[in-house]
């Protein structure tokens, strides 16, 4: 055991003296994970997209929240989504279709959505039957409707406050096996969103408008009228008037059939640590025909130490550097901002995912002749690895096919389980994951074995 | 010196494909505890295939090899525990220091805590590398490696110390030390088995000497007894102004050898030399020249060499040693 450790050491304090293997294991991976972020994080994405299934639930008994669902069925969408409206009732039936994947995404409108962000039409149309929305500027008004109006100001006024401090929450509960098109529809609900802003924004205007046109007129009191001014200066709780900006009461949160959003940082920074794994172990299995070429596997064979020892030494050694490259990767891109999960999860992924890419690199080495020739097989299997199993493009989006062809490879086991992790998936649907990679890497090192007995025979 | 035989050498054959060539072939022998064997012969004549299997790094086709009485089949670990190997490679690892090296292999050879230090701090010191202990091997010089690579093959005071051409490649000055070095060792009763190409290594350090060709042990004994076979013979070395001449006068002298001209007891050409063995330089110097001179042949220089194991190995193989 001694020796077994002995041997781990000195392979891994080699591996890390070696500056250009540092860069390959370490500084690549980063800096890429930042390119890629860069590159994509903003969502854009070159897979056509289309007929994106998509709940829709309104709660809401006033206007905004119809105009919110309206624009899922607008031509501005086009066939990018394929909406279905939904009844209160089937809320629990629509989220277990999320579960199930049968569906990308379910938004939910609060019941009141509209009288919470904006509060004075409400009161208004309560108090008047005027509905502001679809107040004109020269609109004439009844006395009582101006009453009306001014009393339900005063009151909304109240009410603002609390809404600043307790924004409405749109939800988006979204598949994390759907990620590109949870993000399409988070585009639209925020595309939305910005109509209501801009409708409100107008709106504000008006009233303001008749407010002057009153207190002009004297036909209410001066503060009263002011009170209303006051509100296209952005008091009434519904914010800025002026047509730009208005600052909604609004919180759009999206989370995943578990509680967790999708972090293209997360899948990146995961991604992009399993493929220079990947480049690292197979270097690291090079190094056993390394030591045959340059003579000091045979001085190892000639010591008093068995061969069994020797192999799983140098394998010891190659897994001890992939964890601590795996671990400085998650401790770095952690501090960027990347979530991987549960620390348990990841610690217990990240071993079990070293050690079965590992037994690539035993494979490589078991079976290639020269240090050259598994440095050329290691690099093309970590490429094509790579790219099959969703290293450089979104898992998720390849075809079907290429999703379980990718299966042969740790590197598409690492990123599933890590993607899992990273939604807050439960242990129950990780766990089959973690098995099969086990008994990938199982299936990998027997056939190493078999290279190794030719080898060292 | 004691008698027990150490290393026993019994009929050994070993190829490397089931229908191939031998490349050691009925190869037997002692090596007394105590004892300084070379085994001397050109390149590829089975000398690191003979250390090979001796360390238990390769299993021999047939024959028996034992070493402090244990089997190299039966028994390969037991082996391994009395012996140290310096390979013909520099087998270091260039990213480690010197000193991480010697803690790493004495490691593999079971030793640790204050022993291993004691022993690192000793091979160190002895190899004169203590200075430039914590320095990475990769930047030590060829000489140092060799220097490091031999205080690895001394680690855990092995009984028997095998060394695998240890002065190929270096410089002369290192070399020097090297040969020092084992001469050192040899008086302090270490037993050691040396292969080398280069006659005047075995001749100054061996006890006893097998020369050994294509595989084959075809001489065994002291410089002594190996000189008698070819008896006080000396050898002519001659260098001619044109290249490629060496053969034709090698063959024409061989053809006169007993005839003409008395005396000449083997002739060959090699990189550029005649190499002449003979009973008396003094008395067939002049026909050679003669015999140069009537094929049209211009002697550049003449070397007169007093009987030695190149000469041996001339008459056994008909060849030079370093052909």
């Amino acid at each position: 055991m001694r020796k077994l450790t002995v041997l781990a050491f000195k392979e891994a304090l080699v591996a890390f003296r070696d500056r250009g293997a540092l860069a390959m294991m370490l500084v690549t991976p980063l800096a890429l994970t930042l390119i890629m972020m860069a590159a994509f994080g903003s969502g854009s994405n070159s897979t056509p997209i289309s007929d994106i299934p998509v709940l829709l639930l309104n709660r809401d008994t006033g206007t905004f929240g119809q105009v919110l669902t309206d624009i899922f069925f607008s031509s501005s969408v086009g066939n990018l989504v394929a909406p279905t409206l939904i009844e209160d009732e089937s809320e629990a039936a629509a989220r277990a279709r999320v579960d199930a994947d049968e569906v990308a995404a379910l938004v939910i409108i609060p019941q009141d959505f509209s009288a919470r962000i904006f509060p004075f039409g409400a009161r208004a149309q309560a108090l008047t039957g005027v509905d502001v929305m679809a107040l004109s500027s020269d609109a004439a008004l009844t006395p009582e409707q101006q009453a009306g109006l001014a009393q339900a100001f005063m009151e909304s006024q109240t009410r603002s406050e609390e809404a600043r401090t307790d924004s409405v929450i749109v939800e988006i509960y979204a598949s994390p096996n759907w990620r590109i098109s949870a993000l399409v529809v988070k585009a639209i609900v925020s595309q939305g969103l910005e109509r209501l802003n801009i409708q409100i924004a107008g709106t504000t205007n008006i009233v303001a408008r008749q407010a002057t046109a009153m207190l002009q007129a004297g036909q209410t009191d001066v503060d009263m009228a002011s009170a209303m001014s006051a509100m296209s200066a952005g008091n009434a709780g519904q914010g800025t008037a002026g047509g730009a900006g208005v600052d909604l009461p609004i919180k759009l949160v999206t989370t995943s059939t578990t509680g967790r959003g999708f972090s293209w940082l997360g899948y990146y920074a995961s991604s992009m640590a399993v493929l220079f794994l990947m480049f690292a172990v197979t270097s690291g299995g090079r190094t056993l025909l390394a030591e045959r070429q340059r003579g000091t596997l045979p001085r190892l064979l000639i010591s008093p130490t068995s061969a069994l020892t020797i192999l799983l030494g140098k394998m010891g050694g190659i897994v001890l550097t992939g964890v601590l490259q795996m671990l400085i990767l998650w401790g770095a891109t952690t501090l960027i901002g990347a979530y991987w999960g549960h620390p348990g999860g990841v610690l217990l992924t990240i071993v079990l995912l070293v050690t079965c890419a590992s037994s690539v690199g035993a494979l490589i080495s078991a079976w290639a002749r020269t240090p050259g020739q598994a440095s050329a097989i290691g690099s093309a299997i970590t490429l094509i690895g790579g790219a099959l199993s969703g290293s450089f493009f979104v898992r998720w989006n390849l075809p079907q096919w290429v999703q379980y062809l990718s299966l042969v490879t740790p590197n598409a086991w690492g990123i599933e389980i890590l993607s899992r992790l990273q939604a807050g998936r439960a242990a129950t649907t990780i766990l089959p994951w973690l098995g099969g990679m086990v008994l990938l890497t199982i299936f990998y090192y027997a056939l190493a074995l078999v290279g190794f007995r030719r080898q060292f025979k | 010196m004691e008698t027990t035989a150490l290393v026993e050498v019994q009929s050994l054959y070993k190829r490397y494909t089931p229908n191939g060539l031998y490349a050691v072939a009925d190869v037997s022998f002692e090596i007394h505890t105590g004892e300084l064997f070379s085994l001397l012969g050109p390149n590829g004549a089975g000398k690191t295939t003979t250390i090979s299997v001796i360390s238990t790094l390769l299993q021999p086709t047939s024959g028996a090899v034992r070493v402090a009485g244990h089997d190299v089949q039966r028994n390969p670990m037991a082996v391994r525990n009395v012996i140290g190997v310096v390979p013909q490679e520099l087998a270091l690892y260039d990213d480690l220091t010197a000193h991480e090296n010697l803690r790493f292999w004495g490691e593999m050879r079971g030793l640790h805590g204050a022993e291993l230090a004691q022993e690192i701090a000793e091979k160190l010191e002895l190899m004169e590398l203590a200075d430039r202990a914590k320095e990475r091997v990769s930047t030590f010089s060829g000489g140092m490696k060799r220097r490091l690579n031999l205080a690895v093959g001394l680690l855990g005071r092995p009984k028997l110390l095998m060394l695998d051409e240890p002065t190929v490649a270096i410089d002369p000055q290192s070399r020097r030390y090297i040969l020092d070095w084992v001469k050192k060792l040899r008086e302090q009763g270490v037993t050691i088995l040396y292969t080398t190409h280069y006659m005047e290594e075995a001749q100054e350090l061996s006890d006893r000497i097998g020369i050994i060709d294509h595989g084959k042990l075809i001489a065994l004994g002291t410089f002594d007894e190996l000189i008698q076979l070819v008896g006080q013979h000396e050898t002519l070395r001659l260098r001619l102004l044109q290249e490629g001449g060496g053969a034709e006068l090698a063959a024409a002298l061989q053809s006169l050898e007993g005839d003409r001209i008395a005396g000449i007891i083997e002739a060959s050409a090699t990189n550029g030399e005649v190499l002449i063995n003979v009973t008396s330089a003094e008395a067939t110097l002049a026909a050679v020249i003669g015999t140069a001179t009537g094929l049209g042949l211009s002697v550049r220089t003449i070397d007169i060499r007093e009987p030695n194991l190149e000469a041996v190995f001339l008459r056994l193989t008909g060849r030079a040693l370093r052909d």
